[in-house]
């Protein structure tokens, strides 16, 4: 659009639209149902015009806001697929259980034991590509996999640790060739970042690399550790994929005219429905969810039992993948993502980064800093994919799709931190309990749950009750 | 009134909305070249730029034909992601006077490229040796260079040959009676020996009507990989637009109007295909003086019958869009590149008066046209910053700095190449990226290493974005080595070659934002990285 004309009149739509905007975040006029309360432009965040404590404030708005066809839900002529896919108008309905729209709010799934936390199984999710027709991809449940509503509680740590970890696998691959051009020798570099091993690869004098021994991380070494097969980089990744996906809310950054040459991708009649100030809103509130932290019993026999269970679930190898701690060089939290893919808000595109020190929310949550002063998370996570399930127990290969270059059987180490407070389990949150999670363990964990069967039922259950004690929120302890 | 001003002025300066244009960067001065295409008549035609990796560390390399100035060979030294900076090569092979152009190709299949030089007087193949060292080959490969004006060439591997066969088009023969009007001189192609180690005696294609840029490429997807050849109607009689069907086994045969070719009579001056409607066959984009052409199948690949369709796509860039000239354009090298990585592909179209022709603009600018998701095109000559009024011929869009986003090097008639840095969304202090986006270059066995005639697919999402390996086509030079994908939002795209000889390989998995090399055989592909690290991280 670079006809100044048509510019002036879309300038001045986006003005009256805005100003409807504004004066509903005042006083809705009447009979007005529109769910968003308030629109925040980035361009103002990046000004330094929006306190951190309001993006958090509107963000959490945003989360609860059961989105309206007036403000843009719906997607009739776009599928959920990330990238942006036309679909043939109006053949679905505005909600579709398993090609989606299947959600009115955020908040519709992630509310357990509280906003932001995990859902009942009632709330999982179809995930599908979503790249072909409509019919054939979803209108079959086989073509889509299930999955349960993970916690999102802590999310901003997390995300800080595996920027962390990207950087740390980056500077050792840019070594590793430094030193591979400069001696004319190939390199192998083992690749490690936190004490968690990724792995090796070859850097080769000419600057191929050999990517065949890596473990558990993609061939960009970047770390995502968003979803059940860690496949999202940032929560505002995530976000902008599952506003469209489950809401029909398209994101400007994503669906906007940028990429797409229209600012009503989805053809409901709404142009520019999440700016990127609403998304920074979005992220800014998801980051600063407190993270779960441990909860102990109230009686002297069972907070006895979360100790021996804590060493056991070391003891017996959980530990090697469920890594109960690790160590955050700084807790400050930066909006946007650095490793951010186009089709993202990057740090290029924004006057200067939205930040918000963590470690205050960290230390009330009763994380602890080593003697470097660095957070030790207490995430109980790799940040690795692992092959989860074998012949034995296949439980946890029920999926019929592999998953963006994931397979089927592989799958994100789950973040235990809260797992006390996010029943049920499994990444389809098909499993009631705790221990027959841990039973359903194959593939890289099937020692582990050998010598978890192998304890004596007591040994057992001090590992679950301290499993238990972790959990988000400030539920009264059991 | 105040009041309207000021929100004109603010609406103004809000920042564009749609598909966006890159901007570039004006980086000739500190660049470290300086170059002139210079010369007389012989020298209106001609002036093309070759961007290949000559020294093997991944940056494209650039020789420059000069006319009657010695040709100049430059190593690229940028910093990945860093303004463009060339060091001047000294090298008495490469420095030749009366060069028209120059095209990379490996021909004897030692894994370096070398060139093929079109020059008025004796055409010269120089073989690469290495760390941007060539030596003459014309002896040693059994190649007769001739005497002819030259002004086009294309290569292409034949079935179960390790030497390729190499096209070179020639312009009007300056020693026929009447000279120049309606004589345009045969063109020839240089079959490989049945042996391989060189070239067979060249067969004549005749007729020839004053060629300005060839190429080979699989129209039809059959595997047969006809020539193509566009040409000047300024000079020819009864000429035509031309497509070569060239065998070993049978004589060159030309497509008529019993095979479907229609008459086509244009100004042809450059070439770029590309599969611009996603019909899974190449498109051609044909310069000329007014409108330009894009040549698209109308009745499937069964016969080759091309209807034209710049016009619907606003594509035909026939008149300037800035500088207060009315007058035609005259259009040159053409070239399609992603320049803003959005997954749509872009246009370049190299502009410039072929020296004081007064029907047409001397005030050329050269255009960029932005592809749109709906299939149109949109010049942004003048947002992107390229607009400039030289006579501009030969140009390509490399990413010379290595960051992603393609830059830009024109070569002009009579005054200094222009060296353009692609900033993406940024300034000239700060390059911001734009979409994703994917390199990639492929290799094989055999002689034809780097797989010329292959067919590249791209499948991100619901689409296939597909590029046929080629050499040839422009006007009077052409790219090698890293093949670019602008993928727009996807982060991981699976990627498929159909190898020359019809072979497809696996779907591969690659992640975005990367260089990497696809090896025939391997269904991994192996990752690049820049000399001095990564991007932006």
């Amino acid at each position: 659009m670079t006809d100044p004309w048509q510019r002036l009149r879309a300038w001045l739509a986006g003005l009256v639209a805005g100003g409807l905007v504004a004066v509903g975040a005042m006083a809705a006029p009447v009979g007005d149902e529109r769910a968003i309360p308030e629109r925040l432009d980035q361009a103002a965040i990046d000004a330094g015009d929006v306190s951190v404590e309001k993006l958090i404030r509107v963000g959490r708005l945003w989360f609860e806001a059961k989105f309206t066809r007036a403000e843009g839900a719906g997607r009739p002529a776009a599928t959920g697929a990330i990238i942006p896919t036309p679909a043939e108008p109006d053949v679905l309905p505005l909600f579709f259980r398993t090609a989606g729209p299947d959600s009115n709010a955020c908040r519709g799934c992630h509310n357990d034991p509280e906003i932001g936390g995990a859902g009942d199984f009632v709330a999982n999710a179809f995930v599908s590509e979503g790249f072909s027709d409509a019919d054939f991809d979803t209108v079959d449940p086989q073509f889509s996999n299930e999955r349960g509503t993970p916690a999102l509680h802590g999310s901003g740590l997390v995300e800080l640790l595996a920027r962390e970890m990207t950087r740390d696998l980056r500077a050792q691959r840019r070594a590793a060739a430094a030193k591979a051009r400069r001696e004319g020798e190939a390199v192998r570099v083992e690749l490690t970042s936190k004490g968690v091993s990724f792995g090796a690869l070859t850097v080769h004098p000419d600057g191929f690399v050999d990517v065949s021994a890596l473990d558990g991380v993609d061939q960009d070494l970047i770390i995502r550790p968003f979803s059940q097969k860690g496949v999202f980089t940032s929560l505002r990744q995530f976000t902008v994929n599952a506003l469209n996906a489950h809401h029909g809310m398209q994101a400007v950054e994503r669906f906007g005219a940028r990429y797409t040459g229209t600012e009503d991708f989805d053809r409901d009649g709404v142009a520019d429905e999440v700016g990127p100030g609403d998304l920074t809103a979005l992220v800014m509130f998801q980051a600063t969810l407190p993270p779960p932290r441990q909860v102990l019993p109230r009686g002297a026999g069972r907070r006895a039992a979360v100790a021996a269970g804590e060493n056991l679930f070391e003891a017996i190898g959980c530990a090697s993948c469920h890594v109960p701690r690790l160590p955050l060089d700084s807790g400050v939290f930066s909006e946007p993502n650095p490793f951010n893919p186009a089709g993202n808000l990057r740090p290029g595109e924004v006057d200067r980064a939205v930040q918000v020190d963590l470690a205050e929310l960290a230390a009330a949550s009763g994380v602890e800093t080593d003697d470097a002063g660095r957070l030790m998370v207490p995430v109980y996570s790799d940040f690795k994919r692992h092959v989860i399930a074998d012949g034995e127990r296949p439980h946890f290969a029920n999926e019929l799709l592999s998953q963006r270059f994931v397979n089927r059987d592989v799958f994100l180490t789950a973040r235990l931190w809260g797992v006390g407070s996010t029943a049920p389990y499994g990444h389809r949150g098909d499993v009631t309990t705790l221990h027959e999670a841990i039973r359903h363990h194959g593939g890289d964990a099937a020692e582990s749950r050998r010598a978890f069967e192998d304890l004596a039922e007591e040994g057992q259950r001090k590992i679950i009750e301290f499993l238990l004690s972790l959990r988000i929120g400030l539920e009264t302890p059991r | 009134m105040k009041a309207w001003a000021i929100l004109l002025a603010t609406c103004l300066a809000l920042p564009a909305w749609g598909i966006e244009p890159p901007r570039y960067a004006d980086d000739r001065a500190g660049s470290g070249l300086s170059h002139v295409y210079d010369g007389g008549w012989e020298f209106f035609v001609g002036g093309g730029v070759a961007a290949f990796d000559c020294d093997g560390d991944g940056r494209q390399d650039l020789h420059l034909a000069g006319g009657t100035n010695p040709s100049a060979l430059y190593r690229n030294v940028s910093a990945a992601g860093g303004v463009l900076r060339f060091e001047a090569l000294d090298d008495a092979a490469v420095a030749l006077p009366d060069v028209t152009g120059a095209y990379p190709v490996d021909i004897d299949g030692d894994g370096i490229l070398d060139l093929a030089v079109l020059r008025v007087g004796e055409n010269v193949l120089l073989k690469g040796k290495g760390n941007c060292r060539f030596e003459r080959a014309n002896e040693a490969w059994g190649f007769d260079g001739g005497d002819a004006w030259t002004t086009a060439f294309a290569a292409r591997w034949d079935e179960g040959r390790d030497w390729p066969t190499l096209a070179f088009g020639n312009y009007v023969d300056r020693g026929a009676p009447g000279s120049p009007f309606g004589t345009c001189h045969d063109n020839f192609v240089f079959p490989p020996k049945p042996e391989g180690g060189g070239f067979a005696e060249p067969a004549a294609l005749n007729p020839g009507h004053c060629a300005l840029s060839a190429l080979f490429s699989d129209w039809d997807r059959s595997g047969e990989r006809d020539l193509r050849l566009t040409n000047d109607r300024q000079y020819y009689r009864g000429g035509q637009e031309q497509l070569w069907r060239l065998s070993s086994e049978a004589a060159p045969r030309l497509y008529s109007r019993r095979d479907g070719w229609r008459r086509l009579n244009i100004w042809g001056m450059g070439i770029a295909s590309h599969d611009v409607n996603e019909d899974g066959y190449p498109d051609y984009f044909l310069t000329s003086m007014g409108d330009n052409k894009l040549r698209v199948l109308t009745e499937g690949a069964k016969r080759p019958v091309f209807g034209d369709q710049a016009g619907k796509r606003g594509m035909t860039a026939h008149r300037p869009y800035t500088g207060g000239d009315i007058l035609p354009s005259t259009g040159w090298h053409a070239e399609f590149r992603d320049v803003n990585n959005d997954s749509y592909m872009d246009l370049f179209i190299a502009k410039g008066n072929v020296e004081a022709m007064k029907d047409f603009a001397s005030r050329d600018p050269n255009n960029l046209l932005l592809g749109h998701p709906d299939g149109r095109f949109e010049n942004v000559g003048e947002a992107a910053g390229i607009a400039t009024f030289a006579r501009s011929r030969g140009a390509t869009l490399a990413d010379l700095n290595l960051d992603g986003l393609p830059d830009l090097v024109v070569v002009n008639r009579k005054v200094e190449a222009e060296v353009w840095r692609n900033l993406g969304a940024g300034t000239a202090d700060q390059t911001v990226p734009m979409g994703n986006w994917l390199q990639l270059k492929l290799r094989q066995e055999g002689g034809n290493r780097n797989a010329v005639g292959a067919w590249i697919e791209v499948r991100i999402g619901a689409r296939t974005l597909s590029r046929e390996v080629t050499v040839g086509g422009g006007h009077a030079g052409g790219t090698a080595d890293w093949i670019h994908f602008g993928v727009g939002t996807a982060e991981r795209a699976r990627v498929r070659v159909q190898w020359p000889d019809g072979e497809w390989s696996d779907w591969i998995r690659l992640y975005t934002n990367q260089f990497a090399r696809i090896t025939r055989g391997q269904s991994q592909a192996e990752p690049w990285l820049p000399p001095e690290g990564e991007d932006g991280s």
